[in-house]
C-alpha cells in the first residue's frame, strides 16, 4: 500500500511537469486566485473591525442604558436617574472595563452668522476619557477639566462652518423638560478631529453639570455608556446590567444600538465565505480543463498501464495527487503572496482619495488588513476539497478506460 | 521722596477715576432701559408695515401689534390676503407662531429661534427678546455726541460671558429723548454684522418714536427690512385675554 502510494505520488509529480508550461499557467492562476482570496479578505475584516471599533468609540460603548422611550424620542423629558444602588454594583464589577453616563440631547449652536443642529453631549470628562475618542483627539484647545467646565468642545468642521473658532463664544439653544427655551452662551474651548466629517459635525461636548443646570434636569442623565474588555463577546456583561436595571430602561448591547454595524459584523464571515468559493469556481475551470488535457493526452499510456495491471484506483488516484500536488504548490505561492502584501501594508493602506464614498458607510480614510489565521485556513481548506472534487470527474474518466480501446486509440 | 499735596490729590483723583466705570455703568444700562420702557410704554397698539427688500424683489406686509409691559405682545398680519390672520404672540421667553392655513399654533422650539421671523432679516429671536440688551449685556457710555440739536449717548453694550448672545459687542445710539437711532451688531472680531437703522423720527401718539426701522447685513446690503409705523397708540386698557393662545387662533378683536 505505502509503496505504490509513492509509485502514485512519483507518477504524479514527474507527469506534473511533463508539459510544464501548462502547469507553470496553471500554478500561476491558483496563486493567484489564493492571494485575492486571502490579501481581499484581509483587507475586508480590516474596513468593517475599524468600522465597529470606531463606531464603538464614537460614543455607543459597548453596552448603553437608555430610559426605555428615548430611543424612539431622544428627548430631554426621557432621562433616567444616575445610577444607583443594584445597578451601580453592577457597573463597578471587575467585568466593566470603564462605564460614564452623559447628558444628550439635540440642540442648536449658533455663531454670528450660521447655525446648526447637533446633539449636546453634557460628560464627566475624568470617565469619559476612557471611553471615547474625544479626549484623545482634540487638535486645538484643552480638553474639557471636570463636570462643571463652562466650556464647550466642539468638531473642526462644525467650527469651519458655524465660522467660529478656538476662544470664541457660541450660545446653544435646547428646550428644558417644561419646553421652554434653555439657552446660554459658551466659550469654544476645544476643536477636535474625528475620522468622519459626520461626526465633527454632529456633536459637540460640554461638562455634564453646565449642562444639566441649563437644562433644569437636575442630576438626571441620558445615558449611561459601559465598555467591557471585548466587543465581539458583550453578553455576559450585558446580561448581567440588564439583570440589575429596573423596568423603564431599555438596555442594549452595541450590535442593537447600531443595528447597521451589528449585522455588517455578522454578514462578513458569510461573505468572506462566498468570496472564497466564487474565486474559486473561477479556478475550477481551469483545473478541470488541465486536468482533462493531461488526460487525453495520456490515453495510450494510461491503457497500457492498465493493460500491463495497474488498478484503476491507482490510475484515479494519480490523477487526484497531479491535482493535489499543482494545488498545494498554487497555495503555498499564494499564501506567502498574500502574507508578503499584507505585512507592509500594516500600517495603513491612505484612500483619502475616495474618503467621501467611505464615508458613506462609515468607514475611516485609512485601511488596515487584517490577516486572520481563520479566514487562512478557510481559504486553504477550500480550495484542497473543492480541488479534490472538481479532479474527481476526469481521475474517474481516466480509470474507467478500456485498456484495448485506449491502447489502440488514436 | 516725600508725599506732596499735589501727588496726593492725583492719587485720590486716579481712584474716583478707576471708580468711575460702575457709575458709568449704571447710567447705561439706565439710558438703554429708558429707551425700550419708552418705546413700549406700558402697553401700546400699533399699527405697522413690514418691507422685505432682496435686490429682485420686495414685499410689504401689513401688521397690527399690541404690547404690555415688557413680557407680553402680539402681532398679527393684516394684509396681504394670502398672509392675513398669520400671528405670533410672545409671552416671557415663549412664542407662538399662528398661520390660518394650517389652522395650527406652533410653540416656536428653540431650534428655530435663531430662524428669520416671517420671512424678514429679523430673527424671531431678535423679535421675541428685545430686551435681553438690558440684562444681558455690560453697558459702557463711550461717548456723548452733539447731533440735529440731540444728545446722542453711544453705548457699546458687551454680552456677559454666558448670556445667549452671539455677537461680540453691540454698539447703542440713543438719542437724549430715548429715540434709538441705531443699534449695530459686531462679531467677535470687531467687524460689524448687521445693523438696525432708524430712518425716520417723529410724534405718534404723543411720543418721539422712530417711525422708520430698517434690519441690515453688511454682507449683503441690498438685503433689508424695514419696518414703518403707520399708528400707535401708547398707555391703553388692554383686555387680559388679548394675549392667549385662544386669541391668537381665533382674534376677537
Amino acid at each position: 500500500m505505502m509503496r505504490s502510494m509513492v509509485i502514485v505520488s512519483r507518477l504524479a509529480w514527474r507527469n506534473l511537469w511533463r508539459n510544464h508550461r501548462r502547469t507553470m499557467i496553471m500554478l500561476t492562476a491558483v496563486s493567484i486566485g489564493v492571494w485575492a482570496m486571502i490579501f481581499m479578505t484581509a483587507l475586508m475584516r480590516g474596513m468593517v473591525n475599524e468600522m465597529i471599533r470606531d463606531t464603538v468609540r464614537n460614543l455607543p460603548g459597548h453596552v448603553q442604558i437608555h430610559h426605555s422611550e428615548y430611543r424612539d424620542d431622544p428627548s430631554v423629558v426621557n432621562s433616567i436617574p444616575q445610577p444607583t444602588g443594584e445597578l451601580l454594583a453592577a457597573l463597578e464589577s471587575p467585568e466593566v472595563v470603564a462605564w460614564a453616563s452623559r447628558v444628550r440631547v439635540p440642540a442648536v449652536i449658533s455663531s454670528e452668522r450660521e447655525s446648526r443642529s447637533v446633539t449636546l453631549l453634557g460628560i464627566d470628562p475624568a470617565r469619559e476619557s476612557t471611553i471615547s475618542f474625544v479626549a484623545d483627539d482634540i487638535a486645538e484647545g484643552r480638553f474639557l477639566d471636570d463636570g462643571a467646565d463652562n466650556g464647550v468642545i466642539i468638531g473642526r468642521k462644525l467650527a469651519d462652518t458655524l465660522d467660529t473658532e478656538l476662544g470664541k463664544r457660541v450660545v446653544i439653544m435646547s428646550q428644558d423638560p417644561d419646553n421652554e427655551i434653555a439657552d446660554r452662551g459658551f466659550r469654544v474651548v476645544g476643536v477636535f478631529d474625528a475620522k468622519t466629517q459626520q461626526l465633527e459635525e454632529s456633536f459637540i461636548f460640554t461638562g455634564i453639570k453646565t449642562s444639566q443646570k441649563l437644562l433644569k434636569i437636575g442630576d438626571r442623565v441620558h445615558e449611561v455608556a459601559i465598555i467591557g474588555p471585548d466587543f465581539r463577546n458583550v453578553a455576559p456583561m450585558y446580561k448581567n446590567i440588564a439583570a440589575a436595571t429596573g423596568p423603564g430602561f431599555s438596555v442594549l448591547p452595541w450590535n442593537e444600538l447600531d443595528s447597521y454595524i451589528g449585522t455588517m459584523l455578522g454578514v462578513m464571515d458569510g461573505f468572506v465565505l462566498v468570496w472564497i468559493v466564487v474565486v474559486f469556481l473561477a479556478l475550477s475551470f481551469g483545473l478541470v480543463n488541465t486536468l482533462v488535457m493531461a488526460v487525453f493526452e495520456r490515453v495510450r499510456e494510461i491503457g497500457l498501464m492498465l493493460a500491463l495491471g495497474m488498478k484503476p484506483i491507482m490510475i484515479l488516484g494519480q490523477i487526484i495527487v497531479e491535482s493535489l500536488l499543482l494545488l498545494l504548490i498554487g497555495l503555498a505561492i499564494g499564501n506567502a503572496l498574500a502574507w508578503l502584501s499584507v505585512v507592509p501594508l500594516q500600517g495603513g493602506i491612505d484612500v483619502s482619495i475616495v474618503a467621501e464614498g467611505m464615508e458613506m458607510f462609515g468607514a475611516s480614510a485609512v485601511l488596515y488588513p487584517e490577516l486572520l489565521i481563520a479566514d487562512v485556513i478557510m481559504a486553504n481548506v477550500i480550495v484542497i476539497l473543492l480541488g479534490f472534487v472538481a479532479s474527481l470527474s476526469p481521475a474517474w474518466r481516466a480509470s474507467r478506460y478500456q485498456p484495448i480501446e485506449a491502447i489502440t486509440k488514436v | 521722596m516725600h508725599i506732596t499735596v499735589p501727588r496726593l490729590l492725583s492719587v485720590i483723583f486716579s481712584i474716583q477715576i478707576i471708580s468711575s466705570p460702575s457709575v458709568n455703568a449704571e447710567e447705561a444700562r439706565d439710558i438703554v432701559r429708558q429707551s425700550i420702557d419708552h418705546w413700549r410704554g406700558t402697553s401700546s397698539v400699533g399699527e405697522m408695515t413690514m418691507i422685505i427688500h432682496r435686490p429682485d424683489w420686495e414685499r410689504s406686509m401689513s401688521m397690527q401689534a399690541w404690547t404690555q409691559g415688557d413680557k407680553k405682545s402680539l402681532v398679527r398680519v393684516t394684509a396681504p390676503q394670502k398672509d392675513r390672520g398669520n400671528g405670533t404672540l410672545m409671552i416671557d421667553n415663549s412664542m407662538w407662531n399662528y398661520s390660518p392655513k394650517v389652522n395650527r399654533v406652533i410653540k416656536v422650539p428653540s431650534s428655530m429661534m435663531g430662524q428669520s421671523w416671517m420671512g424678514s432679516d429679523f430673527s424671531n429671536k431678535d423679535v421675541s427678546r428685545a430686551d435681553d440688551i438690558v440684562d444681558q449685556y455690560t453697558h459702557t457710555l463711550i461717548e456723548t455726541i452733539e447731533k440735529d440739536g440731540h444728545k446722542v449717548h453711544v453705548i457699546e453694550s458687551i454680552p456677559l460671558e454666558e448670556a445667549a448672545v452671539v455677537w461680540g459687542k453691540e454698539v447703542l445710539r440713543i438719542r437724549d429723548d430715548h429715540v434709538l437711532i441705531k443699534q449695530s451688531y459686531f462679531d467677535q472680531e470687531g467687524e460689524l454684522v448687521k445693523e438696525l437703522e432708524s430712518l425716520k423720527i417723529g410724534e405718534m401718539g404723543g411720543r418721539v418714536v422712530a417711525l422708520q426701522q430698517r434690519m441690515s447685513k453688511v454682507d449683503e446690503p441690498d438685503d433689508w427690512t424695514e419696518m414703518q409705523v403707520k399708528s400707535m397708540n401708547f398707555d391703553v386698557e388692554l383686555d387680559d385675554n388679548l394675549f392667549t393662545l385662544a386669541n391668537l387662533r381665533n382674534p376677537r378683536n
